[in-house]
């Protein structure tokens, strides 16, 4: 029995290392597992009724890591495998100018409490964590990878790389920062008696980003618009800030 | 065909971004000065295209497959970290309760002044 097991494992390792050999198999074979991952994780996602400390991406990324270990592939050569969609990153980054000028009626609505709070909250969003990090002897690396923690991921993947931390790193913040953010404002507006929409859904957007903005679209329309918006301005406004601050400070 | 135009506005602003922060020497990545100068010239026009709605559209909704490569690396990567996870931890933990609370709280104060103050008018 064991014997057969190490057979299967030699010709698996074998196989997905040869596969591996030339470059154009090697991109459709991390295409192919990253898409099947991901829309697993989408219909796991639904079938256990969209929790809130589970989303697609956590469960899309364990079911990935899960196929790259069975399949005793190598993270740096899936990696380089995968380019063709991260490469997609930046033109996706851009197109979230989009949905920010369609939210533009909001911000003219609503623009002095977004104007009051934004350039103060979006800024303490990165500076507890950086002040917080730093007291616990955190190093610099470790440091330019969380300080983008409540940024939208292209946008965060940007800073960071600005900044020269660890993009893994940064991921994985972004996905602990946008469940815990999400956890906490449905806690904090119910100990604060907030049931304003617009505030629920700015304050999930700016702390929480994607995951913020993806709860906020479930409690309603309105809330989901100022979490779009929310996480437009935090992106912008943190990318416009952060680079410079670490210049001033690093 | 009406997406792939989209796309292309979407490619050609991207790449304006990357000009522009080398140019300039900007600090910030190129894909955030194409989405900022994306969202002003839409302001500026008034109107968006359809192919440039969709495009944006298609490709937002696949946002989590884009970035799924990057994510998968904190597992593979974590022990480059070893030793600082209690201060990775507690800042996001702790500093993410902070943000939140902070975030409601100056929300709240402002939202209801600015009420206030358009009664008055």
């Amino acid at each position: 029995m064991t014997d057969l097991m190490d057979g299967l494992a030699a010709l698996i390792h074998t196989l997905s290392n040869t596969l591996v050999d030339s470059p154009s198999t090697n991109s459709v074979l991390a295409i192919t597992l990253t898409l099947g991952a991901f829309l697993a994780a989408n219909r796991l996602f639904r079938a256990m009724r969209s929790p809130v400390w589970l989303p697609p991406v956590l469960i899309a990324a364990c079911l990935l890591s899960a196929f790259l270990v069975l399949l005793t592939l190598d993270y740096q050569n899936y990696r380089d495998g995968a380019q063709w969609l991260t490469v997609l990153l930046g033109p996706t980054t851009v197109a979230l100018g989009v949905p920010l000028y369609q939210q533009m009626h909001h911000i003219r609505a609503l623009w002095r409490p977004i104007l009051f709070t934004l350039p103060i909250a979006a800024p303490l969003a990165a500076g507890y964590a950086i002040l917080i990090a730093t007291a616990l002897g955190a190093s610099p690396e470790v440091i330019a990878s969380i300080a983008p923690k409540s940024v939208t991921a292209p946008i965060a993947m940007g800073i960071t790389e600005q900044l020269g931390g660890s993009v893994s790193l940064l991921m994985g913040s972004l996905l602990i920062t946008g469940v815990v953010a999400t956890v906490f404002v449905d806690l904090a507006t119910r100990w604060m008696k907030i049931s304003d929409h617009r505030i629920i859904g700015f304050a999930l957007g700016l702390n929480g980003h994607a995951v913020g903005t993806a709860r906020a679209f479930e409690l309603g329309p309105t809330a989901g618009a100022f979490a779009s918006l929310g996480m437009g301005l935090t992106g912008i406004f943190t990318a416009l800030i952060l680079p410079f601050a670490f210049g001033l400070f690093g | 065909m009406v997406m792939l135009r989209g796309f292309l506005v979407l490619s050609v602003f991207f790449l304006l971004g990357e000009a522009s922060r080398i140019v300039f020497a900007l600090p910030v990545s190129g894909g955030v000065i194409g989405m900022i100068l994306l969202t002003f010239t839409l302001m500026v026009r008034g109107n968006i295209s359809d192919s440039l709605a969709q495009a944006s559209q298609a490709l937002i909704s696949v946002l989590v497959l884009l970035i799924m490569p990057g994510v998968v690396g904190i597992f593979f990567q974590a022990g480059e970290f070893s030793g600082q996870w209690l201060a990775i931890g507690s800042a996001l933990v702790v500093g993410t309760l902070l943000s939140v609370l902070t975030t409601l709280w100056l929300l709240r104060h402002f939202v209801t002044d600015s009420q206030k103050g358009a009664s008055h008018d």
